[in-house]
């Protein structure tokens, strides 16, 4: 995942790529994603996650469009 | 993988992490297998095992840490200064990742792609701020700041690399 100044860097970056653009999100989203992705990462607790966790994470931090789809 | 071996893979995972907390770099097998008191093979074997279950990303012809997400094991433009030390991220999520992980504040380095423009952002008190202090939510600048997913969730690891 790549840091952007703008819609038009990332359209110019695809276009130099041959690739189709993805899903764009903000910082302060990408922010809220990597609290609930990340949190609890330093515990020895942490053995992975399942499906149904990671659509709730999905479903948590607002990401609903089909590219989230499991 | 019997149950022994099951408690052990989960503990030298955590063994990696709080390693790279500590040190910023991932331990080598060496290490892990000294701190385990197991042998170098059995070290790598865990190592393959868990780069198998996702938990870590391999350099599988050297088995060295590539990734232990959202920790890097190699440089990239992507720098967060936390605790009195600075950590590479893997990318635009992970350098937001590294805070929230360690649950700390912290200032990032950023270099945007296409634009090579730097950027730096602080995470203090849990929320995100651009240069000057101002919170993310309400800066123009910074809100226009954008991190592109390349790849739909269910093909991320296809190739981790490049996602």
């Amino acid at each position: 995942m790549l840091l952007f100044r703008s819609e038009e860097w990332v359209d110019k970056w695809c276009k130099r790529n041959n690739l189709e653009r993805g899903e764009i999100l903000s910082v302060q989203q990408v922010w809220e994603l990597s609290k609930l992705w990340y949190g609890n990462r330093m515990s020895l607790d942490y053995h992975g996650r399942s499906m149904e966790q990671v659509a709730e994470i999905f479903k948590q931090a607002g990401l609903a469009s089909k590219f989230w789809y499991l | 993988m019997n149950s022994q071996n099951e408690e052990l893979i989960w503990q030298v995972r955590h063994f990696v992490y709080l390693h790279i907390a500590e040190t910023t770099r991932p331990p080598s097998v060496d290490e892990t297998a000294t701190h385990f008191s197991i042998s170098t093979e059995e070290a790598s074997e865990l190592y393959k095992e868990l780069h198998n279950r996702h938990a870590l990303f391999l350099d599988v012809d050297k088995v060295a840490i590539r990734m232990a997400n959202p920790f890097s094991g190699i440089p990239t433009d992507f720098k967060v200064h936390a605790n009195g030390k600075t950590y590479f991220a893997n990318c635009a999520w992970d350098m937001l990742g590294i805070p929230a992980a360690l649950h700390c504040d912290a200032v990032i380095d950023a270099v945007c792609t296409e634009s090579n423009e730097s950027v730096q952002l602080e995470v203090k008190d849990g929320q995100i701020y651009a240069q000057g202090g101002v919170p993310a939510a309400e800066d123009g600048g910074l809100s226009k700041l954008l991190v592109h997913f390349p790849l739909p969730f269910a093909r991320w690891y296809d190739d981790l690399v490049f996602t």
